[in-house]
């Protein structure tokens, strides 16, 4: 674990006064070991809120387990009779949830993820501007490759080149991420941002064939 | 959301769609990326003897703010010279499209391409030298 994780798990460990009984809570528990009311969710570190450890391979089984069995525990029914305090605080752990669980499915937004908590963010506010000549040159031939397709079998073809490459990039993150290597990691994240979004376009003219 | 009407005619119409031969060395090429995106954008610019823009050109994958961010800085540069071009700022680019604050990084893309494509250029120039 790096500092920068290290640091952040330390301070999703802090233990936090309970906003009813002032009893000390946990930070990652979600509800008062005292009084049992339902606290604050815990802010910015997806793993925690499904009590996973920051890490790119993941089960995607036991994350989809997890996500619904806590999601139970926030269901409205559950809250109906409660304070509006209350109501609301389990609405956002419901939410913080399905931010959780759509972030941390997608191998990208993982990635993505895990950078951000370590402090080493692919992408400042969208603004940064990519110039990795090699990423960038590829890019474009793959886009001019794919607006030049003729054929639905020609969109095929590179949508499963792409889907391949996707494939290698999520294996070499698995090694980036568990080697702690993060400058690896940014640059193969961002080239599956680049094969995403190419993935995403080449399935909409595929669509357009099929009309 | 509501788009200017300069946005959509740039989207619509783009001027300068296409391609100079990279290999000119009157030619720089500026090749950008925005990493929230996955966005690609190419501008290339061919500069005369006397330091003067006399063609530019585009090709951007993207969305409609990056396109007409780009088209509208090929038409600006045209005619300018490489220093006066160099300076052109994002803020005009998105003010004169009325970009959305959403789509601002658009208007940033372009300005990063055309400096990118100055500097390939000085390189090429400086390098025959």
């Amino acid at each position: 674990m790096t500092t920068a994780e290290a640091t952040a798990r330390g301070e999703a460990q802090a233990v936090r006064a309970c906003w009813s009984c002032r009893g000390p809570v946990p930070a990652r528990e979600r509800f008062c070991p005292t009084c049992g009311l339902v606290q604050e969710p815990v802010a910015g570190d997806h793993f925690a809120r499904l009590d996973l450890e920051p890490r790119f391979d993941i089960d995607a089984t036991d994350v989809e387990r997890r996500y619904f069995a806590l999601q139970r525990q926030f269901h409205p029914d559950r809250f109906a009779a409660r304070s509006a305090k209350e109501k609301a605080l389990s609405l956002r752990h419901a939410t913080a949830l399905n931010e959780a669980y759509k972030v941390l499915k997608d191998p990208l937004g993982r990635a993505e993820h895990l950078l951000s908590l370590a402090g080493r963010p692919v992408r400042a506010d969208g603004a940064e501007t990519v110039s990795d000549p090699e990423l960038l040159m590829e890019a474009m031939e793959l886009r001019e490759r794919l607006s030049e397709a003729a054929a639905a079998a020609a969109v095929d073809a590179l949508l499963a080149e792409t889907r391949a490459n996707s494939a290698a990039l999520e294996r070499k993150l698995g090694h980036a991420f568990a080697a702690g290597d993060f400058a690896a990691a940014q640059k193969l994240a961002l080239r599956l941002r680049y094969a995403a979004k190419l993935i995403d376009e080449a399935r909409e003219r595929r669509r357009r064939f099929d009309r | 959301m509501a788009y200017s009407e300069k946005l959509i005619d740039h989207y619509e119409n783009p001027r300068n769609v296409g391609s100079l031969d990279k290999g000119d060395t009157s030619v720089g090429t500026g090749l950008v990326g925005a990493p929230a995106c996955g966005d690609v954008m190419k501008l290339q610019i061919k500069v005369g003897a006397d330091g003067i823009i006399e063609d530019a050109k585009f090709k951007t994958f993207g969305c409609g703010s990056a396109i007409a961010s780009s088209s509208l800085v090929t038409e600006w540069v045209k005619g300018k010279t490489i220093d006066e071009a160099e300076k052109i700022k994002n803020t005009e680019i998105a003010q004169h499209l009325a970009l959305p604050p959403v789509k601002i990084h658009c208007s940033v893309l372009a300005e990063d391409a055309i400096k990118a494509a100055i500097a390939d250029f000085r390189t090429k120039r400086d390098g025959k030298a």
